[in-house]
């Protein structure tokens, strides 16, 4: 498989993706742009998420974690000085005299999430299939019930609210190019490709001499770098986190862009965030006017099984459009056809 | 300190049950499918909400318990058939993913009918009637809750280890495969273990409720997770291992709560997780578990 | 007694059997030799229900008395029950359940609780060794003990029709030796054996008639003096030039 025309074709998709940027920050109102801006943070933690679970069978149910890492750290690093004192008497002297911009506050808060992922990957990753889902489920409790205890950096419970509102379409457009960009560029590298190997079959990839944990922390890691910013940015969205915010049922619902899109797929975990997202943002108003309060939910539950049953390797499964790849005939079959 | 000691014993104890009783349906179901079913832990939501209605409706107590075992019983069967049976044979993380999204559409039905506020939760007086055993106060649904818990664990025990469907079950647990060549209906038994399961996590369900006073729809993730990592100590698959690990992680939580500084509990679920994630690090097949075979 | 016609059998994409034919007739040892991969443990697996067939059809007729039935299309549980059992290769025993139930679950589908215990004790006359084992875990028997079992076991059901994949895999000479003592004792007594083996010679030995299986085509057949007499056979799968 190789890259068709890439040296025009990114330039060409992010110039048209900028440009639609600017309309829609010129003509949409604030609801859509807000949902815009949901779509995009999703497009960040699908495909992320889908560098770790999707290439290398690694399924991890952690990501809102790294998510929650990443969030608190840009927004601690961000907030006025001023109010800190206010709202966190308690933080350290060095801590509450910083005020920094978004960007290198995301990028601090992804990296505080990517060494996060290194320390606890080197034990976790060893584990197989479910037994990792699991334990980066315990993870995500555990991250959860540190940061509600953390009095003094997080006000626990409550949350940490009036964050400034930084982020906007612009930035979220940046990211998205960077993720799928790193994701495109991973997948199609040699790096990719041993990811690939893994997945389908571990002990043959083994054997043919791919660092096995090298390849899998790896992943790991940049996934939950990507997380850690997506979380920062959501943050300055919603202007207000608090550890509830990151909860088993975020998890699932990455865990279902991905499957939706087919493990593997980069499109696929776009498209599918986009579509979940505009699903869920439907039926919201759907479900107040009708105080039905669950149904979407319910209705993407009941989608999921339905893709599981119907079809197992997902909307797109793991190739990516055609238009994007050309592919060499090989009679074996790529990664798509087996 | 002595009688507070002996009166978080007793609090290990219920727990402890109550874990055992939620895990044993989550390893037999692992046992046969090596699948696990994150909706178990929502069958015990079921049971808490479905002993409720049935309290209200002021139905005898022998009555009500024998609705919420079939209820449970029931759901098991419903699941297994809508959701479990279609994928079967598909790669085990389907089978997980799967689970979750039964979970989280149990937890919303639930949302939906009872909405998320947590309900208060009653037995009849006669079970909260308080006793003295000795200097240790306890309520009568407390020694209820142990001791039905002991029932059904050697009815389990003795189901498994001397009759011929429990021999079934053991012979289908270690080998899908061979266990059809001997002619054994695998698909009644994988049914029977998600029957059996259920309905003994909506018992659970129902000692649940009676404990906490309250109940929410989303009150069965927890004890299904910590069942789950109450299989795991035990080793998954082993009946019996799942009621060890129930004890060992119910005794574990409250002597963590009990004995350490109060400063310490708030980190009670993170320390249960933790406890957890090392298990699967050092002692993976747990401790009453068979090795298992890797496959390419 | 068991006819398989024309079958085509697929695992994922790769066509493992390709038009695979032949006959097993009453109170024959019919025997079927091959190469790793050429599709003899899948022929098994296809008879007994486990794999299904693409096309073709498997006919069995119990005995004289019964009609003949095509069962490419029944459930497992419904080919055991009418007379066909199959003894797995690697053995497989339950190491979890004692020898006892081993045997017991071999006789799972019937009820008549005398009939059952009278055969186990003669599966225990057959091999005196399990007797003395009865109570232990199957897991802690030793190799050779753990193949008396899993044919033990695949007796208990009362078969017309045995199927037996690689009985002989990691015995030691003298205990094949034994073993095939054994078959042909239980082919006296009025079972019918459907053989795979890669221990050719043995096989042929034994067998009333036997086919060559080459990447899932039966390309040779005859009775057993007739194959072990082929020159190609000899050179192929008995190991002389």
């Amino acid at each position: 498989m190789e890259l068709k025309n890439t040296k025009l074709f990114f330039p060409i998709l992010i110039a048209s993706g900028a440009l639609l940027v600017f309309l829609m920050r010129a003509f949409m109102n604030d609801y859509i742009l807000i949902i815009v801006n949901f779509v995009g943070i999703n497009i960040i933690l699908a495909v992320s998420l889908n560098l770790t679970n999707g290439f290398t069978g690694l399924f991890s149910l952690g990501h809102p974690g790294f998510m929650a890492v990443g969030g608190y750290v840009a927004a601690i690093l961000i907030f006025p000085a001023a109010r800190k004192e206010m709202l966190l008497p308690e933080l350290p002297r060095w801590l509450a005299m910083q005020q920094w911009p978004l960007l290198p506050a995301l990028i601090l808060g992804g990296l505080c999430a990517a060494l996060i992922a290194l320390i606890i990957g080197f034990p976790v990753l060893r584990l197989k299939g479910h037994y990792l889902a699991v334990a980066t489920l315990g993870f995500l409790i555990i991250v959860r019930v540190l940061i509600t205890n953390m009095e003094k950096y997080t006000r626990g419970p409550l949350g940490l609210n009036g964050l400034p509102s930084l982020t906007n379409l612009w930035w979220v457009f940046l990211w998205v190019v960077i993720t799928i960009y790193v994701s495109w560029k991973i997948k199609h590298a040699s790096l990719g490709r041993s990811m690939l190997a893994i997945r389908e079959n571990a002990m043959a990839a083994e054997c043919l001499g791919i660092a096995l944990a090298k390849t899998r922390i790896t992943a790991f890691v940049i996934g939950a770098f990507f997380a850690g910013v997506a979380g920062g940015l959501w943050a300055h969205l919603v202007t207000a986190i608090t550890p509830t915010s990151f909860s088993i049922l975020m998890a699932f619902s990455l865990v279902v862009m991905v499957v939706i899109g087919g493990t593997g797929s980069i499109t696929g975990a776009a498209l599918a965030a986009i579509l979940l997202t505009l699903v869920v943002e439907i039926l919201r108003p759907l479900e107040e006017f009708l105080g039905a309060y669950g149904i979407s939910e319910i209705i993407i539950a009941i989608g999921l099984l339905a893709i599981l049953i119907f079809r197992p390797r997902g909307l797109f499964g793991s190739s990516e459009p055609s238009f994007l790849v050309k592919r060499k005939k090989t009679p074996q079959g790529s990664e798509a056809g087996i | 300190m002595s009688l507070y000691f002996a009166e978080q014993m007793v609090n290990g104890l219920i727990l402890g049950s109550m874990y055992a009783i939620v895990a044993i349906g989550f390893t037999m179901i692992y046992g046969i499918l090596r699948l696990i079913n994150f909706a178990h832990g929502d069958i015990v939501m079921i049971g808490a909400f479905a002993t409720l209605g049935l309290v209200i409706a002021r139905l005898p107590f022998p009555i009500i318990i024998l609705v919420v075992l079939l209820v449970g019983v029931f759901m098991g069967i419903v699941i297994e058939r809508v959701a479990f049976r279609p994928i079967r044979g598909a790669p085990q993380v389907t089978g997980f993913i799967a689970s979750l999204a039964i979970s989280i559409l149990l937890q919303n039905t639930g949302i939906l009918i009872f909405t998320a506020q947590p309900r208060n939760f009653f037995f009849p007086d006669y079970l909260q009637r308080i006793v003295n055993i000795g200097q240790i106060t306890v309520r009568v649904l407390d020694i209820t809750i142990i001791v039905t818990s002991l029932v059904l664990m050697i009815l389990m025990v003795i189901l498994v280890r001397t009759t011929r469907i429990g021999m079934a079950m053991r012979a289908t647990a270690e080998n899908l495969n061979v266990a059809r060549l001997m002619g054994i209906k695998i698909d009644r038994i994988i049914m029977l273990a998600f029957a059996i399961g259920s309905g003994l996590a909506a018992i659970a369900g129902m000692m649940w409720g009676g404990k906490y006073g309250q109940i929410d729809p989303l009150l069965g993730f927890v004890p299904g997770l910590k069942a789950f990592i109450a299989a795991v100590i035990g080793g998954v698959g082993s009946i019996t291992g799942a009621m060890l690990g129930g004890y060992i992680l119910g005794f574990a939580e409250i002597l963590f709560v009990g004995l350490l500084p109060p400063s310490f509990s708030p980190y009670r679920d993170a320390f249960v997780f933790g406890l957890l994630i090392i298990i699967l690090l050092i002692l993976p097949t747990g401790l009453l578990g068979r090795k298992e075979e890797e496959r390419a | 007694m068991l006819e398989l016609k024309n079958l085509h059998v697929y695992i994922g994409k790769t066509h493992v059997l390709e038009d695979l034919s032949l006959e097993v007739k009453l109170g024959e040892i019919v025997a079927l030799i091959g190469a790793n991969g050429a599709g003899k443990t899948t022929t098994l697996m296809t008879i007994s229900g486990l794999i299904r067939t693409r096309s073709g059809t498997i006919s069995f007729q119990p005995d004289m008395e019964s009609s003949r039935k095509e069962i490419s299309r029944r459930k497992v549980e419904d080919i055991v029950s009418m007379g066909i059992s199959h003894c797995p290769e690697g053995r497989q025993v339950f190491t979890t359940l004692s020898v006892k139930e081993n045997l017991y679950i071999g006789a799972f589908q019937r009820r008549n609780k005398k009939d059952i215990k009278d055969d186990s004790e003669s599966v225990f006359n057959l091999f005196p060794r399990l007797a003395e084992r009865m109570n232990q875990r199957a897991g802690n028997l030793s190799g050779g003990e753990q193949m008396m079992l899993s044919i033990g076991r695949a007796l208990m059901s009362r078969p017309r029709l045995l199927l037996l994949d690689e009985p002989s895999l990691g015995l030691a000479p003298m205990l094949v030796e034994r073993l095939f003592e054994r078959l042909d004792r239980i082919n006296k007594e009025g079972t019918t054996i459907l053989l795979v083996e890669q221990n050719a010679s043995m096989a042929l030995e034994l067998a009333n008639r036997a086919y060559v299986i080459e990447t899932g085509r039966i390309v040779l057949s005859g009775t057993g003096h007739e194959l072990s007499d082929n020159k190609e056979v000899q050179k192929a799968y008995l190991g002389l030039t």
